[in-house]
């Protein structure tokens, strides 16, 4: 594996939590690769860490111990301000909840990635409408969320975790509050995103979900126990 | 990305619009309430400082100790002009003023009684810069017989400005010359309507002013004009050699048990100094100036912290806006500039209602400020300037709490809705509040202090009967005025609603005579200085002052009118004498007997202790015509009386008033606190219900699971209003338990000022904090019940 195709490389990943008397280990020693262009999906029962180390991938939160590299920069131990500056020039998110701002509509909570990278007015109406041409929602461009369905809002939400092009877009259970049409739409626009060159991790419970990874990542009390490729997923790629 | 944080910040205020309106309602009140009051106090300090050289200028005051008492005189003499022109070279000019009394001026048909009459010599205007609408200030006061008047007057005589230059005022018994007009133009402890050259004054009254070169005289205002300000000091240094060369031996030569020290006045301290008696106006009290500004930034915080307190308890709910955007990459910086410009907003709006409310009540508050601002004040640049900084106090200050604590959310945190955060630090939240509720129970306690005091002062038996006494004042003047005097008596009291009439020069709560008197003392004669009120044989009678010992004068002795005396039990007291009457007491002319001793009465406010007071007998004189007249038909009592007026007098306007409300108008400033305080006490406690209001919603809403469950298991609607109430009522307790020393303190120091007080009984405390209590109580009510009657079921499915 060529270490230049590696998006993200962590050794040895530790998470501890310490509340006044009990320490919870969250991760235990992890270590995985992911290599540009990859789909992963990590899966595993509730309470297995699955998102604290999705977290931990997107900068939200950092490590105890061990090492993490992002595109070979080690960033363990780098400044909020500094992970917030990767994150909006990398990282797209994608949540269960959706998490788009009330108060903004559709196209204002798209657009603001745009406007902490500093586009600019025209850029950012262009590409904000360009995402929300690709999401199918671009009609409901001036609604505020709360008018939206579910899959309208999960959506939104991709689109606006696409809108700054982002190199890898991180999806916490990107289905878990949707009915199961609406869950297949999702994963295939993020399947879709895959196969436009865009990196994506996925924690998920769902194995029909993991079915559009390549890669799927098992994770029990905090440690990686199994690493599956996808037969089918390769299997359709090679056809 | 401004007008990103401009529609959010827009769409939250929209959105929760009973929390914006409280927010901008209250902050709205505490910026108008602090404009106006910045008005007041920027009004206040701003005495003298429209005088071009007001650093430069000086007032010499002169202190006297005599028999081991001091006086403190805002005058001094004649004689210190010329020996100070003689002796300090340094010095650019000195000037001096006389007041004139009161007094009638005619011009043509028009006449009116005029005060506020000074006597300046030329170089007066060299020193103050008056600046003149018409004539020279260099030249107007040269020759005698003339007058520089202010606009208000030119208007009022001559109909306008350009008329009023070369025509001739009529006094009695002189023609003024109209030589100047001056602007009627920002505030002064020097009030004048009209300055007369001095030269008539110094020639006409040579023969009074036997003492030109007596240094006890006072009757004159001097003002120096230093060349720079550094000379200040070194001249008052200066000045106690000075007193060593003229003075001492003048006081030797005269075998006074005395000394006198002159004291440098700084022109811009002179009205808030209230050390000095006999000043031109009545000095201001720099208390009151302190404790108005007080109590705008009180009101401002208490605003202030219903904004800090609601925004962070309602934080819970821009937690999951605040972890977004530092997903999607947001600094923490840019994260606070939001919560501050957003703050910024709301004060923006605040500031704008609060300018609107202003313009609303600056009527009002003029008539009790007796001040004159105008609704276009806000365009001046201090006024600005302050709401600028009231802007950027409340943006910045209030909000960086807010500000700070959202923007430290965690995103990891808040976006899983099982851990939205609690709201905040809920310990400083009660901390503000209790501040919130002291702050109001201070200012509840001291109104109702100050209205029990006023209520004290006015209803307090003063040893004479100040009801139902109409007074009438008698000019100067006019010698053919008091020829008339016995006449109108008799007339007057031929009306059966007209009890008594008297003929006095002094009445209480006027500035008294302070004169030298020789007393006998075990066969020595000591020199004393005493009050003197010159009256009239029914003085006494009419005023209901009671006589304790002796008689009163009588017209059955001839003597009494250069013989006899009346004091009163102080006077006996400070002359130390066992039994006053028949004792010997030297008054100017008179060589005279004390034949009675009236009780104490208080001439002055009740600021002061009864002073020693001699009654002296004048036939007829100006001043004052007293009238006790029956309270029945007193409108045509009065007409009565201004018919007899108008046949004595017809050249004459009648001008009169009651005596109580004359000696009522002593208590001015406190009467002022007393409305400031009442109305802002309503503002705080209101702003600060407001606030309750709030916070009460905000923890109903967030223990709506709570009470649901609590519910289920079968509580009252009663046990969870209590439950919900009992926190808050816990903090109005504790700020009860804060506020009542720091009132204590502040009142009991305020009653200082006077020498007859109420005192600070238990139950002023009592009412104020159980007040408060209920008033809190009330407030948080509304929000409890609609929690405690809501349905259970729902409030737990929505879990």
């Amino acid at each position: 594996m060529n270490k230049e195709e590696l998006i993200i490389e962590t050794e040895n990943l530790q998470k501890k939590y310490i509340t006044d008397t009990v320490e919870t280990t969250a991760l235990a020693g992890v270590d995985l690769k992911i290599k540009k262009g990859e789909f992963v999906a990590i899966m595993g029962p509730s309470g297995c860490g699955k998102s604290t180390l999705l977290n931990i991938l997107g900068m939200l939160d950092s490590p105890s111990s061990g090492a993490f590299r992002f595109l070979g920069q080690d960033i363990s131990k780098a400044t909020e301000r500094q992970r917030a500056k990767l994150r909006k020039e990398n990282l797209g998110f994608v949540f269960q909840s959706f998490n788009l701002i009330d108060e903004l509509t559709v196209e204002e909570n798209i657009a603001l990635p745009l406007a902490y990278l500093g586009v600019s007015k025209a850029d950012t109406e262009k590409k904000a409408r360009e995402a929300m041409e690709r999401m199918g929602i671009a009609h409901r461009r001036n609604h505020f969320p709360q008018q939206l369905s579910g899959g309208q809002q999960q959506r939104a939400a991709i689109a606006r975790a696409t809108v700054s092009n982002p190199s890898l877009i991180l999806a916490d259970e990107p289905t878990g509050n949707l009915d199961s049409v609406h869950g297949r739409e999702v994963m295939s626009l993020l399947s879709e995103l895959n196969e436009a060159g865009t990196t994506v991790v996925m924690v998920t419970h769902s194995p029909s979900d993991a079915e559009y990874a390549h890669r799927i990542v098992n994770l029990f009390d905090g440690q990686i126990v199994t690493e599956n490729l996808n037969v089918r997923r390769h299997a359709t790629e090679l056809l | 990305m401004l007008q990103n944080y401009f529609k959010i910040a827009i769409r939250n205020i929209v959105r929760n619009k009973v929390y914006s309106a409280i927010n901008i309602v209250g902050l709205a009140i505490g910026i108008s309430a602090c404009i106006l009051i910045f008005l007041y106090v920027q009004d206040e300090l701003s005495y003298e400082s429209h005088f071009d050289k007001a650093d430069r200028i000086v007032r010499i005051a002169s202190e006297i100790k005599n028999e081991g008492q001091i006086d403190r005189f805002a005058l001094s003499p004649p004689v210190l002009a010329p020996n100070l022109i003689q002796d300090f070279p340094e010095l650019e000019h000195v000037t001096q003023l006389l007041e004139a009394q009161k007094q009638t001026i005619w011009y043509k048909e028009k006449s009116f009684n005029e005060d506020n009459l000074l006597y300046a010599d030329s170089s007066f205007f060299d020193i103050f810069n008056y600046e003149f609408i018409a004539g020279d200030p260099g030249t107007a006061l040269h020759e005698p017989n003339t007058i520089v008047i202010s606009e208000t007057m030119a208007q009022k005589y001559f109909g306008s400005v350009d008329k009023a230059l070369g025509e001739v005022l009529t006094f009695n018994p002189d023609l003024y010359h109209v030589t100047g007009v001056f602007r009627d133009k920002g505030h002064s402890h020097i009030k004048a309507n009209a300055f007369l050259a001095r030269s008539t004054f110094d020639r006409q009254r040579q023969d009074v002013l036997t003492g030109t070169n007596h240094w006890f005289n006072m009757n004159r205002y001097t003002y120096v004009l230093l060349k720079d300000t550094s000379q200040i000091q070194p001249f008052q240094d200066k000045l106690k050699a000075f007193v060593a060369t003229h003075v001492t031996p003048w006081i030797k030569e005269n075998n006074l048990n005395a000394s006198m020290t002159f004291i440098l006045q700084p022109l811009s301290s002179i009205h808030f100094d209230t050390v000095y008696r006999d000043d031109i106006t009545p000095a201001g009290n720099i208390n009151y100036v302190y404790i108005f500004a007080a109590v705008a930034v009180f009101l401002l915080l208490i605003a202030s912290i219903n904004y800090m307190n609601l925004t962070t308890a309602r934080s819970a709910k821009r937690a999951k806006e605040v972890g977004l955007r530092k997903v999607v990459g947001a600094y923490r910086s840019q994260i606070i500039s939001q919560f501050m410009g957003e703050s910024l907003l709301i004060t923006l709006v605040s500031v704008l209602l609060a300018l609107a409310l202003v313009q609303i009540m600056i009527p009002m508050f003029n008539t009790f400020t007796g001040k004159q601002f105008e609704s276009g004040f806000f365009l001046q640049k201090e006024v600005l300037l302050a709401l600028l900084a009231i802007v950027v106090f409340i943006g910045v200050v209030a909000s960086s709490y807010p500000a700070i604590f959202l923007s430290g959310f965690k995103p990891v945190d808040v976006l899983k809705t099982d851990k939205a955060p609690k709201g905040g630090n809920a310990i400083l939240r009660k901390t503000l509040v209790v501040v919130q509720f002291a702050i109001s129970l201070i200012m509840i306690i001291g109104t109702i202090v100050v209205f029990n005091q006023m209520h004290f002062l006015k209803n307090r038996d003063l040893g004479f009967n100040k009801e139902q006494v109409l007074v009438i004042e008698i000019p100067f003047g006019d010698s053919t005025l008091i020829q008339q005097i016995p006449g109108i008596k008799h007339e007057l009291l031929s009306n059966p609603n007209i009890e008594q009439v008297s003929n006095a020069q002094d009445i209480p709560a006027e500035s008294l005579n302070n004169l030298l008197v020789f007393a006998e003392k075990d066969g020595k004669t000591l020199q004393n200085s005493m009050n003197v009120m010159f009256v009239d044989y029914d003085f006494i009678d009419a005023m209901g002052i009671e006589l304790k010992e002796g008689r009163n004068y009588s017209k059955d002795y001839q003597t009494d009118l250069k013989g006899a005396l009346v004091i009163n039990e102080a006077a006996a007291r400070k002359m130390e004498w066992q039994e006053p009457i028949g004792k010997r007491l030297e008054l100017l002319d008179r060589d005279a007997k004390v034949i009675g001793v009236v009780k104490d009465f208080n001439v002055k406010s009740l600021h002061t202790n009864i002073e020693p007071i001699i009654l002296a007998l004048v036939l007829e004189s100006p001043g004052y015509l007293l009238m006790r007249i029956k309270p029945q038909n007193m409108a045509s009592t009065i007409s009565f009386i201004e018919n007899k007026w108008r046949s004595h007098y017809p050249k004459h306007p009648m001008e009169y008033f009651f005596m109580d409300e004359f000696f009522d108008k002593q208590y001015r400033a406190e009467e002022k606190m007393l409305t400031i305080f009442g109305y802002f006490a309503g503002l705080t406690i209101f702003i600060a219900c407001l606030g309750l209001f709030g916070l009460a919603s905000f923890t109903a809403e967030q223990r709506t699971k709570e009470i649901g469950i609590r519910k289920v298991l079968g509580s009252s609607v009663s046990g969870i209003v209590i439950l919900l109430s009992m926190n808050f009522a816990l903090l109005v307790l504790i700020s009860i338990v804060l506020a009542i020393p720091i009132a204590w303190y502040g009142m009991n120091k305020w009653l200082q000022d006077f020498a007859y007080r109420v005192e600070l009984s238990w139950w002023i405390f009592a009412v104020a904090g159980l007040g408060a209590m209920v008033i809190a109580l009330l407030t948080i009510s509304y929000q409890a019940l609609k929690a405690a009657i809501a349905d259970p079921v729902r409030a737990l499915r929505s879990e």
